[in-house]
C-alpha cells in the first residue's frame, strides 16, 4: 500500500474515537475492603472508578514526564516500600529546594474528607493539582504535561481506552491519578487479622492495645494513653483536627492559616497510624525520628497553649497530673501494638508498584 | 481546565476572609433563614439553665440557649410542622476540630422532648474552660457525654437520603 493510502485507513480506523459520540467501554473497578471501614467513601459523580482509569492512573504516579526536566515523580516522595512515603524531615522537588511539610503517607484515602496536614484540599481531585505544579515539587504546568503526553507513544491510547478520546487533557490527568489513588487501600495488617479474630498478638501487644484504646482513670485504677480518642476505629485515624502539644508558638500554623482562627493555631489533621513503623519521620515538620520520641512527646512533653486540645489537657494517669506518664515498658508496648499496623501485603502488592520497572 | 483552577482559586480567597471575618456559628441546610449567629446575637436569645453530669461525673449547672430557639429562628419545620417528610430530617453540629454529632429534630423539639438540649457559653456562671467554648452543646440526661460537642462552629439541617 501507498503511503497516502496507508494514512487514510489510519484515519478511518480512528475515526470512531472521534468527538464525543464515539463508543468506548470501561470496565468499572469496584474496591475491595473490610465491612468494618465503612462506607463513608468518596468517589465524585464524574470520576468513576474503572480498571482503565486506574491503570493509567498507576503509570501516571510513576511517570516523571509530568516534572519539569523529566527529574521525579509523584512515586519519588510517595514510594511504596514506606507506605508511600519518603523517609525525609522534608523532600526535595525539581527545584532542589525542600517542601515545607513532611511527605505523607498514602493509605486509605478513600475515606479522606480534607486533604493535606491541614485539610485544604477537600477531593484528590483538588489536591493533585498542588504537587504536579507547585516549583518545589514537580514544577510543571497541566498543559506541559497534556502535551508531553500526547507526543508518546505510550499515552494516547491510554487514555483512549480510559476516557474515550485520545485528546489528552490536565483534567484527565487529574482524574486518573486520583482512581489510582483511591485504590491504594491498607487492610492486610496483622491488626486486621486480630479484628478477624484469626491472629493472637503477644502479651506486650494487647497491653499496648488497651492502653492505646483506654483513657486513663486514676482515681479508678486504670491506665490508658487515650490514643484511640483521636486515632481510633480500624482505620486508625478519625477525621478532625487537632493541636497536639508540639509548640507554644508554631512556626507552621497549620489551619489558623485557612480560617484566620486563634483556635485553629497549630492545627493538623489526624493522621492515620496505618504502616506507622515505617513512615518516619513523625509529625507535619517529620521532628521525631522515631515512635520512641513520638511515645516520650505524648508522655511527657506535650506543650501548653490557648489551642492545645482540650483531649490532651489534663489526662494523666496520675491522680491530679498534668502529663500522661506511661511507664517505659507502657511505651514500649503501645509500641508493639503499632508494629501491628505495618501492611506487608500493601507494600509488596504488585498493582501499586512503579510499572516502569 | 485554567479557568477551573482560577474560579477554584478565587472561590477560596473569598472563602477564606469570608471565615476570617466572622468567629460566631452558622445555621444552614434545609432553613427559611441561614444565620450567621455572633456571640452578641446567642447573648440576646432566650437563656435557661440546666444541670447535668460530664465526663468527670460531677454535676455542673450550664447556662446557654435552647437549641429548638436557634432553630426556630433559623425557620427549621419544628412544632406543628414536625410531622411528614419533616420527620427524616436531621441536625448535624460540627465543632472547630471538625468532629461532628448527629441529633433528629424530635429530639430538638420542645412539643416531643422533655429535656431541654441547649448551646452552652457558661458553666457554673464562667466562661467554658480552654478549647471548649465559646459554645458547647449540653445534653441533660445523657450517661455518655459523646454529644457535648464543643467549639461548636456549624448547625446544618438536612434530610437524611435514604
Ligand atoms: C517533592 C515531593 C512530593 C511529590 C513529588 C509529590 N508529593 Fe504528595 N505530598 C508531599 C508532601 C510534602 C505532602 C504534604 C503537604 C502538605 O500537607 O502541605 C504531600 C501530600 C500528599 C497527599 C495528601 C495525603 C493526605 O492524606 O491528605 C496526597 C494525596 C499526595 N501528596 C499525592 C501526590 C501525588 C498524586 C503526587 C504526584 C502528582 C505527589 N503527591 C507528588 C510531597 C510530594
Ligand atoms: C487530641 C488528638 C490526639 C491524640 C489523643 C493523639 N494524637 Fe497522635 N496525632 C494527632 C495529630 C493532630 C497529629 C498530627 C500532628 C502534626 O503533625 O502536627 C498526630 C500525629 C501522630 C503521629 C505521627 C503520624 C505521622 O504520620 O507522622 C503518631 C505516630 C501519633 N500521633 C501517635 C499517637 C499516639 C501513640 C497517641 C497516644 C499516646 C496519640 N498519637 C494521641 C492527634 C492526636
Amino acid at each position: 500500500m501507498n503511503k497516502c493510502g496507508y494514512i487514510i485507513l489510519l484515519g478511518l480506523a480512528a475515526l470512531p474515537f472521534r468527538g464525543s459520540r464515539m463508543a468506548y467501554t470501561t470496565t468499572p473497578f469496584t474496591p475491595e475492603y473490610p465491612a468494618y471501614f465503612g462506607n463513608r467513601i468518596n468517589i465524585p459523580a464524574n470520576n468513576p472508578l474503572t480498571r482503565e482509569g486506574v491503570y493509567l492512573g498507576r503509570l501516571l504516579f510513576y511517570e516523571t514526564r509530568l516534572s519539569a526536566g523529566n527529574k521525579i515523580s509523584c512515586g519519588s516522595c510517595h514510594q511504596q516500600r514506606l507506605a508511600f512515603t519518603d523517609g525525609k524531615t522534608f523532600s526535595t522537588g525539581v527545584d532542589q529546594v525542600p517542601t515545607d511539610r513532611n511527605a505523607m503517607s498514602l493509605a486509605n484515602l478513600l475515606w479522606v474528607r480534607n486533604f493535606f496536614w491541614d485539610g485544604r484540599a477537600g477531593s484528590l481531585e483538588q489536591q493533585v493539582l498542588t504537587p504536579l505544579t507547585a516549583p518545589h515539587e514537580m514544577g510543571q504546568s497541566l498543559e506541559t504535561s497534556a502535551q508531553k503526553l500526547k507526543h508518546s507513544t505510550l499515552y494516547p491510547g491510554l487514555f483512549r481506552a480510559a476516557f474515550g478520546n485520545d485528546s489528552i487533557s490536565g483534567q484527565q490527568i487529574i482524574q486518573a491519578l486520583a482512581q489510582f489513588e483511591r485504590t491504594l487501600i491498607s487492610a492486610g495488617a496483622p491488626y486486621d487479622r486480630y479484628l478477624a479474630g484469626q491472629y493472637q498478638p503477644d502479651a506486650a501487644a494487647m497491653n499496648g492495645m488497651q492502653l492505646f484504646m483506654r483513657a486513663p482513670d486514676p482515681e479508678k485504677n486504670i491506665r490508658g494513653a487515650n490514643c484511640a480518642h483521636c486515632h481510633g476505629g480500624p482505620k486508625l485515624f478519625i477525621e478532625t483536627f487537632h493541636n497536639n502539644g508540639l509548640d507554644s508558638l508554631p512556626a507552621d500554623p497549620g489551619r489558623e492559616k485557612l480560617t484566620g482562627l486563634a483556635a485553629d493555631r497549630g492545627r493538623f489533621r489526624v493522621p492515620t497510624l496505618r504502616n506507622i513503623a515505617l513512615t518516619a519521620p513523625y509529625m507535619h515538620d517529620g521532628r521525631f525520628r522515631t515512635l520512641q520520641e513520638v511515645l516520650d512527646h505524648y508522655s511527657d512533653h506535650i506543650i501548653n497553649s490557648a489551642a492545645l486540645s482540650p483531649v490532651l489537657r489534663n489526662t494523666s494517669n496520675e491522680a491530679g497530673g498534668t502529663a500522661l506518664k506511661l511507664s517505659s515498658s507502657e511505651k514500649k508496648d503501645i509500641i508493639a501494638f503499632l508494629q501491628l499496623l505495618t501492611d506487608s501485603a500493601f507494600i509488596s502488592n504488585p498493582q501499586f508498584s512503579n510499572p516502569f520497572n | 481546565m485554567t479557568h477551573k483552577l482560577i474560579t477554584f482559586i478565587t472561590t477560596a480567597v473569598l472563602f477564606t476572609s469570608a471565615v476570617q471575618a466572622q468567629t460566631g456559628i452558622s445555621v444552614e441546610g434545609e432553613v427559611s433563614r441561614p444565620l450567621k449567629l455572633t456571640a452578641a446575637d446567642i447573648g440576646r436569645m432566650k437563656n435557661v439553665e440546666v444541670t447535668a453530669a460530664d465526663r468527670d461525673g460531677k454535676e455542673h449547672r450550664y447556662s446557654g440557649v435552647p437549641v429548638y430557639e436557634i432553630l426556630q429562628q433559623a425557620g427549621v419545620t419544628l412544632g406543628a410542622q414536625l410531622r411528614g417528610e419533616n420527620m427524616s430530617k436531621y441536625l448535624l453540629v460540627k465543632s472547630g476540630d471538625g468532629y461532628e454529632v448527629l441529633f433528629s429534630l424530635p429530639e430538638l423539639d420542645s412539643t416531643f422532648a422533655s429535656r431541654v438540649i441547649i448551646l452552652a457559653d457558661k458553666m457554673d456562671g464562667q466562661p467554658l474552660p480552654a478549647g471548649k467554648g465559646p459554645f458547647r452543646i449540653v445534653v441533660p440526661g445523657e450517661k455518655k457525654p459523646a454529644r457535648w460537642i464543643w467549639e461548636v462552629r456549624s448547625m446544618t439541617v438536612r434530610f437524611a437520603k435514604e
